[in-house]
Formats: structure tokens, sequence, C-alpha cells
């Protein structure tokens, strides 16, 4: 029960990107075709649940016991997820040609984005990887929940806004938006709308 | 505090954070980290060797060396789907190496130099409309009102102009033009700016009555017109229209100019942009750029580039 | 006045205007100098004329073959002489030649032709006779759309019509052709209707009439009174009822297939002036040579329904009728679904319903979608026009496509209700066009295919 809390929240709640406003720039970059936005999505859900399992583990039990988490655990977070991304960057380009292209450079771009490391800092903030507070499976199970959640609130969020986009196209708004400042005016209203959400889980 | 001081003050902090206090001193806790990260980067190295051999894909490198030349538009000028796609298909099966208009010569010359090919870096090519027909010389057969769309015009009988090859002038070309180079003018004509023109053929594939020709700059004598009709026809509808009266067929001593089907052709590999022609057609069809190009590029400096006038006899 | 009458979902009401002409008996339309029979009547290949200039020809005489399958035969709409075959303007824009003939004068029928035949040898003939004859009379659908009539008759195997419905809707405003026709020869009508029921082997026939004319439903009622398998039924007065696939949703409650034809679903429907055609043709061997047409109008003088030879110029029947000062606009057929004209040269076709003379002035300049969904209320094809006025606007005809532009009717439902004034069919019609004109070009490409893809000019 406390999992799928756990997942839902993660989701709309403390969505990454419209709530806590991690993750903008692929998020503004990939959303303008719906196409391009769902395999970016598929793409950040797959970094983000495996970033999260392996940054918890090396945290729990390579990290913390030899006492290193405080200053090490950022250092070790990101090595570990540009190498992720990296990895899927070579599958991606291997397997759809197409969606390499329309990513563009927005796929690295997901090394540097905040979101993954977030969901990495977010979980290790929670305590998971605290033998404390948490069981060494019950803390894996939360930290791959959060991860996987924060990935599908961000896919969520650029469906939704790869939809809105692509219906701004026949939208006749003055031509000085056209581009980002529009996409900034579309991510505000969003996430005011998804503000109704707080304090609901 | 001094910044080592600082340094010092973290190191303790973290060092008591697990809990019972048996975290190692400063020094086991860098010579630990130090192997930590050594030995996660050393294997996930080791993953991405691994992955980079399984992922694997052959890729020419003339092909990366092309799109490095090309501007990256994706404008879809060279008739293909993108940059990539016309690098692609250059190394895969040759080709004319100056299609990509944004690129210009640069580019060509570039492409030229990669692929080991011979190529003449003096021609640039232009868009250029085959009509004069403004509002006051080919009058309108009746009032339209619907879609500002020349391709949606032309679904109502024919169009709203009268004659049913010329330019309708609602501005679906000036639209298309990824460049700003086409406007439309007040007289109810497409004015192209050869200047911003880069050849991307894209008001040639979007004018209902294929109306553009993309044609070298050197190329100065055309041919006004594209109406079919014979000339008793033509001359009903619009003033300066090709009523195929053959003079400039007389005129040419080259053999350069025919007419075909009720309109003059002209025929670019003899055409040596004499003016002949230009000179004994009766309508002021036949037209010489190079006086109007001469005059914009004396004004250059303050006329706004689509001021192009349309009746430049040499 | 429609509660409980059987209906389609959405469409609307716009002013009737059939009062002027409602009340005018069918008389008889103006014979001009000369006639310009066009050899593109209607829906289909052009047919091919057979006589030449100089040709002397007589009523009913055949002048033009059909140009393929789905193509129908001419005749002579009166006897003369052929004078020419050349260019003529045509009501919906299309380049075709006419065949122009003048009149003698005599009026003078072809052998054979205006013949009674025997009421026994016609309900002896067979469902193929009966279409046979159909085709040779050059009988296409009088409503407006004018497809041949025996292609209509002739369902594929395997599609069988259980249902025969003759429109007598005339939802269009001012039109009131098919009304008068109902009210003078209803017997004709049931007539065309029972050879039509025999022609596809239909279980039974109904005709349509809307609420506006009960005087015409009352007539019919008593006509098909105790023939079995005939119906006669009131339906709602809404626009557009008269429109096949809406009749059948209110009449059968079945819905016509996205992309599929009424023969689809067991439907067959046919006009009341068709239906009479049919009877004339069969009952009397008269091929089609003459309509009903509705020539009414604020910018009219004298409204009237005139009883027409195909081929007669708008402007003869404007010179008769009377031209009022302030008239602005010429349409031909409805003012919802008919075409604005730029010459009063265009003829009368066989599907030419009315002519109708404007005084409204050009709408003003339309402005962006604000999104109130009225169009989406009314379409009676359950598409969503707002999304298609963007899409066309933006020049984005692959997603029209999937938007079902290809389904609308171009009822023009949409672009009345719109409060920004916004040319909503215009633009799916050019989505049309763009998507048939794309398609060629795909399949022209496709036939490229056995060069290497992306081939170069070298």
């Amino acid at each position: 029960m406390d999992y799928l809390r756990l997942f839902f929240g993660v989701i709309f709640v403390t969505n990454f990107v419209l709530a806590q406003f991690l993750g903008l720039c692929p998020f503004l970059g990939v959303s303008r075709k719906q196409s391009s936005a769902m395999g970016m999505g598929v793409a950040v859900i797959f970094v983000m649940t495996l970033a999260s399992v392996v940054c918890h583990l090396l945290l729990r039990h390579v990290l913390t016991p030899l006492g290193l988490e405080g200053f090490l655990q950022v250092s070790v977070f990101i090595l570990v997820i540009a190498a992720l991304v990296q990895f899927v960057e070579m599958v991606i380009k291997k397997s759809s040609p197409g969606l390499y292209m329309a990513l563009g450079i927005y796929l690295p771009l997901i090394t540097t984005n905040c979101a993954v490391l977030g969901v990495a800092a977010l979980n290790s903030a929670n305590g998971f990887a605290d033998p404390k507070q948490f069981g060494a499976i019950d803390g894996l199970l939360r930290a791959t929940v959060q991860g996987a959640g924060g990935g599908v609130g961000f896919m969520l969020g650029m469906y939704l806004m790869s939809s809105i986009r692509e219906d701004m196209e026949g939208a006749p708004y003055p031509p000085s938006l056209k581009g980002f400042p529009i996409a900034f005016v579309i991510t505000a209203s969003m996430a005011l709308a998804f503000l109704g959400f707080s304090g609901m889980l | 505090m001094t910044g080592f001081a600082l340094l010092q003050a973290v190191l303790a902090a973290s060092a008591e954070a697990p809990a019972g206090g048996s975290g190692p001193g400063p020094g086991a806790v860098i010579g630990w980290g130090a192997g930590v990260l050594g030995v996660l980067g050393a294997a996930l190295g080791l993953l991405l060797y691994v992955a980079s051999r399984a992922f694997a894909i052959k890729t020419d490198p003339k092909v990366d060396e092309i799109l490095a030349a090309l501007p990256g538009a994706n404008c879809g000028g060279c008739g293909l789907a993108g940059c990539a796609a016309y690098a692609e298909t250059l190394v895969k099966s040759g080709g004319a190496v100056n299609l990509c208009g944004p690129g210009g010569t640069a580019a060509a010359a570039k492409i030229a130099a990669i692929l080991g090919v011979a190529f003449d870096s003096a021609d640039r090519r232009v868009s250029v409309l085959a009509c004069r027909g403004t509002a006051q010389f080919a009058p309108a057969k009746y009032e339209y009102s619907g879609v500002r769309d020349c391709r949606a015009a032309a679904l109502v009988h024919d169009g709203p102009k009268a004659c049913r090859w010329g330019c309708l002038g609602l501005g679906t070309c000036a639209a298309a033009c990824p460049f700003g180079a086409i406007s439309m003018g007040a007289d109810g004509l497409a004015h192209v700016a050869e200047e911003l023109c880069m050849a991307c053929s894209k008001c040639v594939t979007v004018c209902p009555r294929s109306l553009f020709r993309l044609a070298s700059e050197k190329q100065t004598v055309r041919v006004a017109c594209a109406s079919h009709d014979p000339g008793k026809e033509t001359n009903r509808v619009c003033k300066v229209g090709c009523i195929a009266c053959r003079r400039c067929e007389k005129s040419c001593k080259f053999e350069a100019i025919k007419v075909v089907e009720n309109l003059a052709a002209i025929d670019y590999g003899k055409c040596k942009n004499c003016g002949a022609c230009v000179k004994v057609c009766p309508r002021g069809i036949i037209v010489n750029w190079r006086a109007a190009r001469k005059a914009r590029k004396a004004r250059a400096a303050d006329s706004s580039p689509a001021q192009e006038p349309a009746e430049a006899a040499s | 006045m429609s509660f409980g009458l059987p209906t389609f979902p959405g469409g609307f009401h716009p002013p009737d205007r059939k009062a002027p002409s409602a009340g005018c008996a069918i008389a008889p339309g103006p014979m001009p100098e000369r006639l310009a029979v066009s050899l593109a009547q209607g829906l289909g290949a052009p047919s091919r004329p057979v006589v030449a200039a100089g040709d002397r020809v007589l009523r009913g005489q055949l002048i033009a073959e059909p140009g393929g399958f789905v193509s129908a035969a001419l005749h002579a709409p009166t006897s003369g002489q052929v004078q020419a075959i050349g260019e003529c303007p045509h009501p919906a824009g299309l380049r075709a030649n006419a065949i122009y003939l003048v009149p003698d004068g005599a009026d003078q029928w072809a052998p054979g032709t205006n013949v009674p035949a025997s009421e026994d040898a016609v309900a002896a003939s067979k469902p193929k006779e009966i279409v046979e004859k159909v085709r040779a009379a050059g009988l296409v659908g009088m409503g407006g759309a004018a497809f041949p009539t025996h292609v209509k008759l002739s369902p594929p195997a395997g599609k069988a019509i259980d249902t025969v419905i003759v429109n007598g809707c005339e939802c269009e405003p001012y039109l009131t052709a098919d009304h008068r026709l109902m009210l003078e020869r209803p017997a004709d009508i049931v007539k065309g209707l029972r050879l039509l029921v025999r022609a596809v082997g239909a279980a039974r026939g109904i005709i349509a009439v809307e609420a506006n004319k009960p005087d015409a439903h009352e007539r019919l009622l008593r006509e098909v009174r105790g023939i079995e398998g005939l119906a006669c039924r009131m339906v709602a007065v809404k626009y557009p009822q008269g429109a096949e696939k809406q009749l059948i949703k209110a009449l059968l409650d079945r819905e016509v297939p996205s992309g599929g034809l009424p023969m689809d679903i067991g439907a067959l429907v046919q006009n009341v002036g068709t239906a009479v055609a049919v009877t004339e043709a069969l009952y009397f061997n008269r091929p089609l040579t003459e309509r009903v047409v509705t020539v009414s109008g604020e910018g009219l003088e004298r409204p009237a329904n005139l009883l027409c030879r195909i081929g007669v110029p708008y402007k003869a029947l404007l010179a008769a009728q009377g031209v009022r000062p302030g008239a602005r606009r010429l349409v031909s057929g409805g003012p919802m679904m008919g075409l604005a004209q730029w010459t009063a040269d265009v003829p009368v076709l066989k599907g030419t319903s009315g002519v109708l003379v404007l005084s409204t002035p050009p709408p003003p300049d339309w402005s962006a979608c604000i999104n109130c969904g009225k169009c989406v209320e009314s379409c009676p094809t359950y598409l969503m026009p707002n999304r298609l006025s963007k899409l066309g606007e933006f020049r984005r005809f692959e997603d029209m496509a999937a938007h079902h532009a290809l389904d609308c009717i171009e009822c023009g439902v949409c672009t009345w209700q719109c409060p920004a004034k916004r040319p909503i069919v215009h633009w799916i019609r050019q989505g049309k066009n763009e998507l048939r004109l794309a398609k060629l070009k795909a399949e022209a490409a496709k036939k490229k295919a056995e060069t290497p893809e992306g081939v170069l000019p070298q």
C-alpha cells in the first residue's frame, strides 16, 4: 500500500517536472511532437528507474558502510547516471535511428538534467538507504518505485505538453511568443493545474 | 574559517553520520573514497566499452564529414528528407553536390572536395516567377472571398483571375518560403528577393500554377508568362500574356527561343543573354533581369529587397 | 413542428425562404436561341459525343454515349441542328466541352421515343431490363450530384438492397422543385418507386417528406395506400435532412460506415425527380431531356418553378424571370451546397435543382477559431470542423485525413454556424484535394520504385 502511495505520489503530487521543476531542458526541447515526446519519456523512465536502483544499491551497500555517503554520493550518482545515459544512447542509436535523430542533443542531456540526479538524491534524502529506517528489500523497492514513478510522471508531463504544443500549431498567438516563450507559458499553466493535486496523498 | 578548516569540518561531520560513530578517520575516508570512485569508474568504463562494441553501427566517415559541411537546416530543398539523408545518399550513390540551397556554393565545394569530384562553384540558382499579370494587366473574373490561399482559390472555378495560368497573388508561396525571400507586392504578384533565395524549391512545389522556376543567376533573360492559351484567348484575359506572335523566334540569332504550344520558351543551352528578343516582344513579356539587378544593387543601401520592379526591360 | 419525427443527430434550421416559389405551379421554361448541352453532366467520366457540327438531331436522340462505366448517355433536349462542340463554362468549374444545339422550334421527338409502353409490358419487365432502360435513357441522380442511376441500381454481388428511399425532403432553402413535383405528379413518383424497388429486388420502398410539406405528404400517402411494401413517412424539418446518409439514419437508424456507401448497409436513395424520370423512361420511352428548376432569390423579380430543357443557359432563365437591381450573386443549386457562378453562360445540367439570384453582401473577413464548438454540435457526420479548419489553415493535410475530413459531406452547416465566419468547408475541400494529389504523387513515386531510393540528378 505504501508503495502505491509512493508511486502515485511521485507521479501527481510531487511530479518531477511540473511540481519540482526538475528536468525542464528535455521537457521543453523534445515536446514539440507527440512521437518524440513519448520516445523521450520511455528513455527517461528506463534511465530513472535503473539509476535509482543502482544508486540506491551503491549508497546502501558501499558508501554507507564506508561512511562515505555524505560527500561522495553526488559524485558517484553522476558517474553512474552518465554511464547509464551513454549506454541508453548507444542502444537507441542502434535500435531506432529515427528516434535517435528526433531526440538529437536532448538524449545526452538526460545526463546533465537534474531530474535523474534529483530522483537519486530524493531517494537518499528519504532515507531509503538508511539501515535504521528501512530494511534492505524494503528500501530497494521504495527506491525502484520512486524512480519508476518519477519517470512515469515525467512522461505524463511530456505527453500532455506535446499534445498541447501540437495543437498550438493551429492557434493564432502572437508570433513573438513562438517557440520557447509559449512553451513556458504552457508549462506554467500546467504546473498551476497540477498544484491541485497537492495535499492529496 | 579557512577553506581547509571548512573541509575538515565537512569531513568530520560526514565521518560522524553513520550511527554508532564507527566511521573511519579522514585519511581512510579519502582512501576509501578514491578507491570506490576508481573501481566504479573502471567498471562503468568497461561496461560502456563492451556496449559500444555490441551496439556498434558501421558509418562511413565520409557521411559524417559531409554532414558537418551541410548547414543542418533539414529544409528538404535538396529533395530528400533532411541533411543526413542527403549526406548518406551522396556517399551511397553519388549525385549532384550543389542541391543544398542554404549551403550554397560553399557547402557544394566542400562536399565536392570530400567526395573527390569536380565542381564549378560559380553557379548560384534562384527562383523566378513566370508571370507579369498584375491586377492592372490581368483582371479578375469574379470577386473572391474565402481561404486566403492560392491552392484553395484555384479550386473555385479555376481561380479568381481571368487568366487560368497566372499568379493568383494570395501569398501561399510567401508563407511557404522558409527564408522570407518572397513577398506579395501591391500589384498582386509574388516578388522574389534574389539575395535571400536559397533555391530550396518549396515555392516551386506549392504554387498551384507551377509558376516558379529555379534558374541559374546567369540566365538573366526570362519569359515572364506561363500561358499556353492561343493568342486570341490570352489577349482576352491579359494585356501582358504571350500571344505566340513569334517575333522573338525570328529575332534570335542563336535559335535559342522558340514558341512551343503558344508560349515562348528559351533553351538555356543556346541563350547568350543578348536581349534581342526582349526588344522585339510587343507585350514586354520577355524580361532581362540584368538591368533590374544592377539598379537594385545600386540602391542596396536603403531599399528593401522586396521592391523588385515587375516590368524591367533592358 | 418536428417533435417526435425521425431525424439524425446534428444539423440546424436555416430560414426556409420557400414562400416565394412554393405556390408556383410548374411552368414551361424558356427556349433560348442556343442550348449548351454539357458533356460533363455530373459525377463520373464525361460523355463522348456521337454527333458532329452540322448534324440535325431530334429530341431524345442519342448525342453522346457514356465515357466509361460511371458515365451516362446524353440525349438532344429538343430538335435542331448541332452548331458546334466546344468549350463551355461549367457550374462546377470543370473544364468540359458542350454540344451547342440550335433549336428549330419543332420540338420533334426521335422515332421510338415518346411512345407509351403498355402497362402489362412494364409490369412484366425484369429487373435487368429496367436497369438497362434506365441506362439507355441517360438517367442520373436529379438531387444534385448527378450520379449515373444505372450504376447505383447495379450494386456489386454481395451488396443486397432491402430498402429503397425516395427523397422528397428538399431541405435546402429556396428550392421548391421537388415539392411541386410531389404535389403535381404523385402517381408518377409512386410508379417510379415501384420500378426502383423491382429493379434492385428490395423488400420495401419509402418516400420521405419533410414536415414542412404536409400537402405533399398527404397526396403521396393517398397514392401509396393499399400498395404492399410502400410507405410515405414524414421526417423532421432540419438541414441537411435530404442528404442521403442522414436520411438513411433518420428512417432506418443505420449508419453508412466511414468511407462506405449506402449499399453497404442495404439502402438505396433516389430523388423524387429521378423517380419521375424512371417512370418517363419506362412508361413513355422518354430519355432525360428536361427537369424542374426552381428559379428564385431576393434578386429575382418573378420566382418560379420552371420545366427547363437540359442545356438552357442561366442567362435565358434570368432574362425570363427578371433580375432586380441590387442582385449580387448567381448560385447554382441551393444556398448551402450550391456553387456561386461568375458567368450566366453556364447551362442547366441534369442535376441543377435551382438557380438563385441572391443579394446578400460578401461575408466579412474571417478571424481565428474561438473554439465555441457550435460546429461540432451541429455536424451531421460527427466530425470536428473546428479542428479541421485549423489543420487546413496551417496546411496539415495528413492530420486532416486522420480526423476524417474525407467523410465530410460538405453540407455547410459548420460554416453557417461559425461566429468567426471561417470558411470551414473551403478548407475541407482544399484538404480533400491536397490528399488526392498527394495520393497520386505517392503512386507515381511508387511506380519509379525500381530505381534506388533517393537517386539524385547527376
